[in-house]
């Protein structure tokens, strides 16, 4: 067997869609496998000795703020296409349904809620969703849900 | 002059915008925004502007708005699933069913899973090409010299419009001299652009291509690696003949001939030859009310008797093809199993 | 003489209102140069061909400049091929420098985009001939180069080197799809998953996931503290802009303009790859190559004036092949077609009147976007003056909007960024870096084809070598670039510990 065989490669048209992948995942498990050994394990010796905690565990964590960021915007995806359907093809979808997302939004990261940031609040919910719904939607027709 | 001319472009624009939020009720069964998705990803390509060119002739007639959206086979046909009420139809091409005749991923039988709408124009451009310096004359000679067990490598994108000209001429050289369709082989390429490239890297024999992308490079100097021929279009005869006289680009109608059945034929089944439309034509959703299809049916019919949106087809080297959609749907489910018997007769 | 006739006031106009509609476009991020045409192209239909192509070439320009707002301001890439401009861009912002950015990047932008239009105009047909030598296997050595920079992107190099295969096997999702010539087989991914994702993760909607999402979120779990106070004392402090940044930028400027122009020239290889390649030559031959990424002009210089010069890259196989260079050029090939004018190798010749408008067209272009950006810039970039609770919904919604418009309405796409927001803050939590594993995602892709392409038509590894000259000489600049980040790597730990020795 010739040096030159060894580089030889045979690719099926119809198995080609798993060639790349394979290697790309074989190089992956091996980094892996040496991330664990070189970097893993000192870390979980640390952890146990208890000189340090899990590296995700670390600083204050404010979960009303994240989680109910994660919450609006999933209910937020939720409704813009079942509410864009009612009235199809017009963008109000987004329209009706970012101006409640993005007052709750606005509030929910407010640290002093009196009358002035209230209203800023407010007037921005209401002025940003409309004003790029009528510039995309309605003047270019870029598709909205 | 030109400051009016533009003051009313802009006007239209922002009129445009307007007219929507206070459109009176217009007298169809569609709602005021009708949404034609398509089967391909890009804005610039033949079935975004057959499709344009008619949904601005269908915003005109339906005193609707008609908006094209590029999404894609996929996402195209999910959405059609989904919206059974009228605002979204789709605009594609015989992909959709040969597709499904490749074992596509994503196609199903469009037949059974949507309904088939109007057919609207032609692309008639689906060709194929040699290099100037190639060793073959036509088709004929590719084809006899597969025969003798040269192998011919011939660049296509599987699994569609690209392939099906392709399996025509496997199966020919099948029926002609059977056993030996195996030395016709397929380079596996993407874009237009790596189909030129396959050729011009010397890995490809044969291409498929079109009138209007490659025609210019048909007419450089034969010393110009770039330069090509044609050998084959797959229309049929009668479509080119609709084309106009002057043809693409400095390549007439009566050039263009030469490259059609019968002057080149590749045989379907031994006796009639094989020819490929690519032809445009509406998808619907299967529970779509029967009345919103007739008056689709009916509203193209009036615009393709007014004559105007043929001429601008014919511009965009389109050519105009309407057929309303009973009688499309069993053109195109007869063209479908033609097809269907010649893939099938190469895979068994 | 009929140049001239073409050259009316409303060809200028319409070159004006394309600049200004693309810059837009170009700072919504997720909306791109592709789609402010795409919007634009029904309006061409009223126009004739000298007209049209003013307009869309200004909506081109702008597109693509547009992208360094969001990318220096907010650390969200407005287009993919600014993604290396957030690197320095937004650390400078942070400074209170954001203006100084903004204006060094519109200035190299107005250099790329100069640059390449006079390179289209005068070597068009030669480099189209040239461009046709890179078969598969050069364009995938050209990929490979521009991966390199994940090695020095990498804080760690460990880390950053596990990051970039993440971001490639992300970018491997989906089909592998046959506008390709893939063969349209799906892999990693189970049956359930294929409705969605065979078409894989869109690019943009992972990019603003990653950068814009995931910083929300991070800020959420911080509380949302405000800090306009603080950004308006730094912003008084932040140095000023002037043009002698530029001094030393020349070399620069025109590497990056070179590499913008000619990566814009190859069909397929297409944006991000030029300002990626750009930005990880300027770090190989950077004097101070350390502090690359934590806000220097270079990096911004770099980054900008290749994705400008983009611009007149991609119209060369556009008008001398009748190819696009990418995408947005795609959408042109329609109005040519539209107008019943055919682009090919002979468009050039055939078409003389066109092709010097549309050279006047393409420079005019540049100075408007130039103008428009510069003197904008001062009130853009107040940006950062504006208290969180009102600016981090308004960034949401319009990341929704640029995420859904993207492939012209899909609902995936829009929790594809909500998917990547999170996953980008949880990766950020676990050690796993960003810059590298967007790098590999923007190029796995076309890393797939080009090199499994290449196997199946050569089916021998050492076609990666003997090819030709040119890919050698490709070979030379991996392991320099390699070499270099290696070297750089080592010089920096050693510093560490001396450091840390002292």
């Amino acid at each position: 067997m010739g040096l030159s065989d060894l580089f030889e490669v045979r690719i099926v048209f119809d198995e080609s869609h798993l060639f790349f992948p394979r290697i790309i995942q074989g190089l992956l498990l091996a980094m892996a496998l040496v991330i664990v050994v070189v970097r893993g394990i000192p870390t979980l010796r640390a952890v146990w000795a208890g000189h340090r905690t899990w590296p995700v565990m670390d600083g204050p964590f404010d979960h009303l703020r994240f989680f109910g960021t994660l919450g609006l915007t999933v209910a937020y995806f939720l409704l813009m296409p079942p509410v864009g359907e009612m009235v199809p093809n017009t963008g109000l979808g987004f329209l009706i349904v970012s101006i409640p997302y993005m007052a709750a939004l606005s509030v929910l990261y407010l640290h002093r809620r009196d009358r002035r940031t209230l209203l800023l609040a407010m007037a921005n919910a209401l002025i940003a969703p409309v004003a790029v719904w009528y510039l995309l939607a309605r003047l270019l027709n870029v598709t909205l849900p | 002059m030109k400051k009016l001319s533009l003051g009313l472009c802009l006007a239209a624009t922002v009129a445009g915008g307007i007219a929507t939020t206070s459109a009176a009720l217009a007298d169809t069964g569609f709602p005021n925004n009708l949404r034609i998705v398509i089967g391909s990803k890009s804005t610039g390509g033949d079935t975004y502007q057959n499709t344009a060119i008619v949904a601005e002739a269908l915003a005109e007639k339906l005193d609707i708005n008609v908006k094209v959206d590029a999404v894609g086979a996929t996402a195209a046909f999910k959405t059609l699933k989904r919206v059974s009420n009228g605002s979204t139809i789709m605009m594609f091409h015989d992909q959709s069913y040969l597709g499904y005749l490749y074992g596509r991923k994503g196609y199903e039988n469009p037949f059974e899973e949507y309904r088939i709408g109007p057919t609207v124009s032609i692309n008639p451009g689906s060709a194929y090409l040699v290099a100037q310096g190639s060793p073959f004359q036509g088709l004929d000679e590719l084809m006899t010299a597969c025969a003798d067990g040269t192998d011919i490598r011939v660049a296509i994108q599987p699994g569609g419009v690209s392939e099906i000209g392709y399996s025509a001429m496997k199966n020919a050289i099948r029926i002609e001299h059977p056993g030996k369709e195996g030395c016709l082989v397929a380079v596996n390429r993407g874009s237009q652009s790596d189909k030129n490239q396959a050729m011009f890297d010397g890995l490809a024999d044969l291409i498929h291509g079109s009138v209007q992308a490659n025609e210019q490079y048909t007419r450089l100097p034969a010393d110009d690696q770039k330069a090509m021929r044609f050998v084959w279009l797959t229309a049929r005869n009668q479509t080119i003949q609709q084309a106009n006289p002057e043809g693409m680009g400095q390549t007439s109608r009566e050039d263009l001939l030469q490259y059609v059945e019968p002057n080149v034929s590749v045989t379907q089944d031994g006796e009639k030859n094989f020819t490929f439309d690519k032809e445009f034509f509406f998808l619907f959703n299967k529970d779509m009310d029967p009345a919103l299809i007739e008056e689709l049916d009916q509203a193209l019919t009036e615009i393709f008797a007014e004559g105007e949106i043929q001429e601008t087809q014919k511009t965009s080297f389109f050519i105009p093809n309407f057929m309303p959609s009973a009688e499309a749907e069993a053109y195109l489910k007869d063209k479908m199993s033609q097809y269907a018997t010649i893939i099938d007769a190469l895979h068994n | 003489m009929d140049v001239l006739s073409a050259l009316d006031p409303l060809f200028f106009v319409l070159i004006s209102a394309g600049a200004a509609i693309g810059i837009v476009f170009g700072a919504i991020p997720g909306m791109t140069a592709t789609m402010a045409i795409a919007v634009c192209l029904p309006l061409t239909y009223a126009l004739d061909l000298n007209h049209g192509l003013a307009l869309l070439l200004g909506l081109y320009v702008g597109g693509i400049s547009g992208g360094l707002v969001p990318a220096i301001l907010l650390n969200i890439p407005g287009t993919p091929s600014s993604i290396t401009t957030t690197f320095d861009g937004y650390p400078m912002c942070q400074r209170g420098e954001g203006e100084r950015a903004l204006k060094i990047g519109v200035v190299s932008s107005l250099f790329g985009g100069l640059f390449s239009a006079a390179v289209l105009f005068l070597f068009a047909p030669v480099l189209s001939d040239f461009a046709i030598k890179f078969s598969y296997v050069e364009k995938f050595l050209i990929i490979f180069l521009a991966l390199t920079v994940i090695a020095s992107l990498s804080r760690n190099l460990l880390m950053g080197l596990f990051s970039g295969l993440i971001g490639v096997w992300l970018a491997l999702i989906g089909t592998y799809d046959v506008s390709v010539g893939g063969n349209g087989d799906t892999r990693l991914m189970t049956e359930a998953m294929e409705p969605y994702l065979s078409e894989g993760f869109s690019l943009l909607p992972v990019l603003i996931g990653l950068f814009g999402v995931a910083a929300i979120l991070k800020e959420a779990e911080q509380g949302i503290r405000e800090n306009t106070e603080g950004m308006r004392i730094t912003l008084e402090k932040g140095a000023r802009f002037s043009l002698g940044v530029f001094r030393n930028q020349g070399v620069n400027l025109v590497r990056s303009g070179v590499i913008g122009t000619f990566i814009g020239m190859l069909p397929g290889v297409g944006g991000s790859a030029a300002s990626v390649l750009s930005y990880t030559q300027q770090k190989n031959f950077s004097k101070a190559p350390e502090k690359m990424g934590t806000g220097v002009p270079e990096g911004v210089v770099a980054s900008e004036s290749a994705n400008n010069g983009l611009t007149g890259g991609a119209l060369v196989p556009l008008l001398s092949l009748g190819i696009p260079g990418d995408s947005t050029t795609a959408v042109m090939i329609g109005a040519f077609t539209l107008q019943g004018v055919q682009v090919g190798p002979l468009f050039i010749g055939e078409n003389l009147e066109t092709w010097n408008t549309m050279m006047v067209a393409l420079v005019f272009a540049n100075l408007v976007m130039f103008a428009i950006m510069f003197f904008a810039i001062k009130y853009v970039a107040r940006v950062v003056m504006v208290p969180k609770y009102l600016l981090y919904p308004i960034i949401m919604i319009m990341c929704v909007v640029g995420a859904y418009a993207i492939n012209y309405g899909v609902m995936f796409d829009v929790w594809t960024l909500l998917l990547f927001g999170l996953g980008g803050y949880l990766a950020g939590k676990v050690g796993i870096e960003i810059a590298p594993l967007v790098i590999g995602f923007i190029l796995g892709g076309q890393a797939e084809v080009y090199f499994v392409k290449s196997l199946e038509s050569f089916g021998t590894y050492t076609i990666f070598f003997t090819k030709s000259p040119i890919a050698m000489v490709l070979w030379g600049l991996i392991v320099l670039s390699i070499a270099f980040s290696v070297y750089n790597l080592v010089k920096a730990s050693r510093r560490k510990t001396q450091e840390g020795g002292a």
